[in-house]
């Protein structure tokens, strides 16, 4: 991953998706409980952060 | 000589590089994939011929530096801290463009501040090249909390709550930050989205979400280019929405006063004669009011920069000056803008920016003595400092504008060394008069050259 010089803040990043509309909104929540284990099933903290996006049932479509 | 820009090493992959009259950026492989991008993509010619965008070439690279880029050289650097309101919000509006225009192309900017954006003939032009880079599938804007904090902050202070934004930027670099934007805007605009979203949720979300990474989730949660699109058309609405109600703190209908017509056609010309003799290249108009006077210097094919501590009138001379030669700074010359930011130097001081070849002090000097309290002894001495040639106007004790800056002050409250007599003794020590000119019974025009 490529880091910039800048801080960008985290909550500023992820208000960008809830900005960005409806669909926005979906990404923001995905992103937002993949970031905080808040998916349906368990998620070890220690696992990467991938398995808890593909085990959020929210998309950005719903 | 090289010497690095002091207010230029946050970003490693690209840096400017002062070279006597030249201006290098320096890159790193990553900062020439970033140049690569931007030279090979459909918005960077059309930006640089239409002046949103300097102009870059490429050059043979120093030793040890992967490539380097060389850019025109602007006449005046200012900071966002001596903008008008009109100026920042341009700058904003500039960058919301750029970055969609970027956006559409393919690339993304890695920042947005307004140190990245000068004013060249009155249009703000974006100089940072180092900025872009292709878009990455997933990225969001990461400038887009310095957005909010450089431009979209300083612009709701000062058209939501009414206080000016400039002392705020001058003392905090990085602007301000949602948490103080929110506790400032108070109970106002409770029913404003863009306070809302970017003001009121930004902050709580930054409380919430302080330290942890999120770029990567925000990527696998499918995060698209057109959310920042979104956000970037949403941002340049709300931008557009602000609005100063310019009100005037004093000087505005200074044009009106009964001597300033009386005597402009004589200091024009007595100015002309200046500008003749003397040929500046650059011209310092201290106090430059409504820039009737920079004008002229500007006409006169030198770079003017006008100075004042009234907003209201430079706001109004830099939105009637596309196309003229001349710089549009507001500070107080009483505290003027001082070197400051990283080791005291990230930022320079106004006065060492300006380095004129002729100044005007055109109705000024009386307001630093009977206005500002500053002795007449320290104000020629500070006249002299600039080490050129200096236009100045005196201002006698019984002349109607001097009593009006008095005001309550009592006889012995006033410096001394206030009558004509020892005002010419006190040029005498440090200039040579070259022409002098008398205005009225209480004002003299003097053309002076450091001895």
């Amino acid at each position: 991953m490529i880091f910039g010089y800048l801080d960008p803040g985290s909550g500023s990043l992820i208000l960008q998706a809830v900005i960005g509309g409806l669909a926005g909104l979906g990404i923001a929540i995905k992103a937002f409980r993949a970031k905080h284990g808040m998916g349906r099933s368990k998620v070890d903290p220690d696992l990467g952060e991938d398995s808890a996006v593909e085990d959020t049932t929210l998309s950005a479509e719903s | 000589m090289k010497s690095p820009d002091p207010g230029s090493f946050r970003d490693p992959a690209s840096q400017v590089v002062l070279d006597d009259d030249k201006v290098l950026r320096l890159l790193d492989q990553r900062g020439l994939e970033g140049w690569r991008a931007l030279s090979a993509s459909d918005f960077f010619e059309p930006a640089v011929a239409d002046a949103r965008l300097i102009g870059a070439v490429e050059v043979d690279p120093p030793p040890g530096t992967v490539a380097a880029l060389e850019h025109p050289r602007l006449p005046f650097i200012s900071y966002p801290y001596e903008w008008t309101f009109s100026m920042l919000k341009d700058a904003a509006l500039l960058q919301l463009d750029i970055l969609k225009a970027a956006l559409l192309s393919g690339l993304t900017m890695k920042d947005a501040t307004p140190y990245n954006i000068q004013f060249v003939e009155g249009r703000p032009i974006f100089i940072d090249i180092g900025s872009f880079e292709a878009y990455r599938a997933g990225e969001p804007w990461i400038g887009y909390r310095q957005f909010t904090r450089q431009f979209l902050f300083p612009l709701m202070l000062r058209a939501w709550v009414g206080v000016p934004f400039q002392p705020w930027l001058r003392g905090d670099l990085e602007g301000l930050t949602p948490a103080q934007m929110a506790h400032l805007l108070g109970r106002k605009k409770r029913f404003n989205t863009g306070a809302l979203f970017h003001v009121r949720l930004q902050a709580r979300m930054e409380a919430r979400m302080s330290g942890r990474a999120v770029r990567e989730n925000l990527r696998t949660a499918g995060f698209t280019p057109e959310l920042i699109l979104a956000n970037v058309r949403k941002l340049r609405s709300l931008v557009s929405s602000l609005e100063w109600e310019n009100t005037d703190d004093g000087w505005s209908d200074y044009g009106s006063c009964s001597h300033v017509g009386r005597d402009r056609a004589t200091k024009s010309e007595f100015l002309q004669s200046a500008l003749e003799r003397f040929r500046p290249g650059r011209v310092l108009d201290l106090g430059a009011n409504d820039g009737h006077f920079s004008t002229i210097a500007a006409a006169s094919r030198a770079h003017a920069i006008a100075v004042d501590s009234d907003e209201a009138v430079l706001d109004d001379l830099y939105r009637r000056s596309a196309g003229l030669n001349l710089a549009v700074v507001l500070t107080d010359l009483v505290n003027p803008s001082p070197a400051q930011g990283w080791a005291g130097k990230e930022r320079s001081a106004v006065i060492d920016r300006a380095r004129p070849d002729l100044v005007i002090a055109y109705g000024v000097i009386h307001h630093l003595t009977y206005g500002a309290s500053i002795p007449p002894r320290e104000v020629v001495a500070w006249l002299r400092s600039f080490h050129c040639p200096v236009v100045v106007e005196f201002v006698a004790p019984g002349d109607e504008m001097v009593a009006r800056l008095i005001g309550n002050k009592l006889p012995h409250e006033l410096h001394g060394d206030r009558e004509e007599h020892q005002f010419r003794a006190l040029l005498d020590h440090l200039f040579e008069t070259t022409d002098e000119r008398q205005l009225s019974s209480t004002r003299v025009l003097f053309a002076l050259a450091p001895r």
